[in-house]
């Protein structure tokens, strides 16, 4: 088990700057998230982290030793990979102590090592069967238990349940969270979907263009973002970002009222779909409803500001009866607001 | 504009059976969702719309006209699939124009409609670029184009945003909603996705085993599921259902639960339960639909998601386990003693053996 940090890393691809001086520092047994776009420097973290790319410059430490030039083997990182890749033809028994096998591991020691992962993981029941008779919960326990039995300092999880459909990634990532929680071992996982990375992760490092935005607890991201970048990134629906006109004390789309609000240096404000309301006062500031999404639970209302420009979402709890084309204002604790800059970097906590 | 009618529709396919005795009216102009899990009979139900299969017994009908035995081609139906069929060596505005080419639209009009339909689906930008090496989301987005350019009376789509990715899904389905809305197209929709039935649809049709399990408005659906399928398929997380006992303690009814504690039944619920032939029953209710109670069931939690604006707490005692969905706000950590219970009007029962609503209509 281990801490692993990068100390500025960078690394380039030809004229693809595709880590840009990152620096991280995942703790032992944590179950840390990597989330942003493709290509935008997930990949290339993890294959660092295994050693199979070296850093043009920076450092990488395991257990705060430099491991920057040491390779693959000699870390003991293990990589599950995605779709788990189980071989068909073998049982859970043969595919688990298959890495122990190819190192020609003696057989009492592979015994006594698939006893304590099996119990572990509590699969020693399914050990006889194969891949297809198995739950998907089932063969991530075999892919993790094929992970773990080299008993390795960390492990590594790249994008394993995407292929899943909604229902079984609801699922599983419980699953997932709870046998890392049973097992311990650091756990670095790779997603591109928000609401996967924070159900899971105990932390989360949100990326762009090579870069590290931001790092925190999930919670802590969603409602401080650093920027309107990370702010854009977490939630479903995504943040509404309105720009300002302190001039006259509303959004330039004329949807918001920002009476009241310290507006010094604000360029944009963001609301939270959920922390949005509507109400039929007429206030002047007049939206448009063009469509009314019912989730069940929730209900997704999308709005024409009355001076044009990006449709504004907002979250309702419940099934509220609203009309499609009613002009409505909308109101928000001013708590919930947040400003940013010019340079797109949250302002003062108004949380 | 078009209606559909599935009259008792069987389809089989040697010995497995793919569709049980379907009978079902798409109304004319409607954006209707064929909603099930991989395998349920959602997709041969299209397809024998579309004309790609014939069903064993039974009869298609277009409006009044028995089309059963009409060839694909003369349907007149418009058909995306999961897998846009792009001509990769044709410019976007070739594959746009390529249908009104070949039922030889004169030269303007094709031009006046390709513009039209490339403006509405933002394809106006790169009409000219050839189609290979296009986005997977871009060539959907034509896919749909191309179909819709000819302006069927009958859409067809079968999983048509299963491999976009999922912030291009959320544009595509406000799009695709709009489109339908444009043309007025009798649209079915076949997915596997509860949450693009919900939005999109007028009315979901929920299959399962080649059996139609209820046709309704998302919102009746989701609050008055006909079954326990229904009930688990729809939502997100899936409604709590609770094995249980109905017990009549003094002309007060009760769900004694399996996993301890009982859930009181109020109003049409009680009447539901003392008109059930069986007392074995399942207790469902919906997660967000949860509500604190100091003598609610007693549970601990075993497991909190904190996802943005909402907080889903799983509780649970020995394999039994209830989710509720909160806003972000709640207080609640693992290992914390709670007691719950549904909210008023939040109960549905099911008869545990049929599985089947025992909710009074």
């Amino acid at each position: 088990m281990a801490s692993i940090s990068f100390r500025n890393v960078t690394k380039r691809f030809g004229d693809t700057m595709a880590l840009n001086d990152v620096s991280f520092d995942i703790e032992d047994n944590e179950f840390f998230c990597f989330f942003g776009p493709p290509l935008s420097g997930k990949s290339t973290i993890l294959r660092i982290i295994l050693g199979l790319d070296t850093p043009d410059s920076g450092e990488v430490l395991i257990d705060g030793k430099p491991v920057t030039h040491i390779g693959p083997a000699e870390r003991n990182i293990a990589m599950v990979f995605q779709n788990l890749a189980l071989f068909p033809h073998m049982t859970a028994r043969e595919n688990v102590i298959f890495p122990l096998v190819e190192r020609k591991t003696a057989p009492a020691e592979i015994e006594a090592k698939l006893g304590d992962v099996a119990e572990k993981l509590h699969m020693s029941h399914i050990l006889h069967k194969h891949p297809a008779q198995l739950s998907g919960g089932e063969r991530q326990r075999v892919a993790i238990a094929r992970a773990l039995v080299r008993d390795p300092v960390a492990y590594l999880m790249d994008d394993p349940i995407s292929a899943l459909d909604a229902r079984l990634r609801e699922e599983t990532r419980i699953e997932l969270k709870r046998i890392q929680r049973e097992v311990g071992h650091t756990l670095i996982y790779v997603t591109h979907d928000q609401e996967e990375a924070m159900s899971i992760a105990d932390r989360m490092a949100i990326l762009r263009d090579g870069q590290v935005q931001q790092i925190g607890t999930p919670i802590e991201i969603y409602d401080a973002p650093a920027n309107t970048y990370v702010a854009s990134m977490l939630g479903a629906p995504a943040i509404n970002l309105f720009d300002v006109d302190a001039m006259s004390g509303v959004t330039k789309n004329g949807a918001l009222d920002l009476n009241g609000v310290d507006l010094d240096g604000v360029e944009r404000v963001g609301l939270r779909p959920e922390d949005g309301r509507l109400i039929g006062v007429d206030s002047g500031l007049r939206s448009t409803v063009s469509m009314v999404e019912p989730l069940g639970g929730a209900t997704i209302v999308t709005l024409d500001p009355p001076e044009g420009g990006t449709p504004i979402r907002l979250m309702l709890r419940g099934q509220p009866t609203i009309e499609v084309g009613a002009g409505i204002a909308i109101e928000y604790t001013p708590s919930a607001l947040m400003r940013f800059d010019a340079n797109n970097e949250r302002m003062g906590d108004t949380k | 504009m078009t209606s559909i009618h599935l009259d008792n529709i069987v389809k089989k396919f040697g010995d497995f059976t793919a569709i049980q005795t379907m009978n079902l009216e798409v109304r004319d102009g409607e954006f209707l969702a064929l909603l099930g899990p991989s395998g349920c009979g959602k997709s041969t139900t299209m397809n024998i719309i579309a004309g790609m299969e014939t069903p064993t017994h039974g009869t298609v009908k277009f409006g009044e006209r028995d089309i059963t035995h009409v060839p694909m081609q003369k349907r007149g139906v418009g058909f995306v699939f999961q897998n846009y069929a792009i001509f990769t060596h044709m410019s976007v505005y070739e594959n746009l124009a390529y249908g009104l080419r070949m039922n030889g639209t004169p030269k303007a009009e094709l031009d006046r409609k390709v513009q039209e339909i490339a403006e509405f689906l933002e394809l106006t930008a790169i009409l000219h670029r050839p189609s290979a090496g296009l986005s997977v989301n871009i060539l959907q987005r034509l896919a749909i184009g191309r179909s819709a350019i000819l302006e069927p009376s009958i859409f067809l789509l079968d999983e048509p945003l299963s491999n976009v990715d999922a912030a291009f899904r959320a544009v595509m389905r406000q799009e695709l909603k709009q489109l339908q809305r444009n043309f007025k197209q009798t649209m079915v929709y076949v997915t596997h996705d509860q949450l693009e039935a919900m939005t999109m649809a007028d009315r979901i049709a929920v299959m399962d085993h080649g059996v139609l399990q209820q046709v309704g408005t998302p919102i009746d659906v989701y609050n008055n599921p006909r079954n326990l399928f229904v009930a688990q398929f729809l939502g997100s997380p899936g409604m709590n259902l609770l094995p249980g006992a109905l017990a009549d303690r003094g002309g007060d009814m009760f769900v004694d639960l399996e996993l301890g504690g009982s859930i009181a039944l109020k109003g049409s619920d009680a009447q539901a339960g003392r008109a059930a032939k069986s007392r074995d029953v399942v207790c469902g209710f919906r997660p967000e639909a949860v509500q604190f109670d100091d003598a609610g069931v007693s549970l601990s939690v075993t497991f909190v998601e904190r996802i943005g604006a909402r907080t889903i707490v799983h509780m649970g005692k020995g394999a039994a386990s209830v989710k509720a969905v909160f806003d972000n706000k709640v207080a609640v950590n693992v290992g914390d003693q709670t007691r719950i219970a549904p909210q008023d009007n939040a109960i549905r029962l099911f008869a545990a053996q049929s599985g089947e609503s025992l909710q009074v209509a």
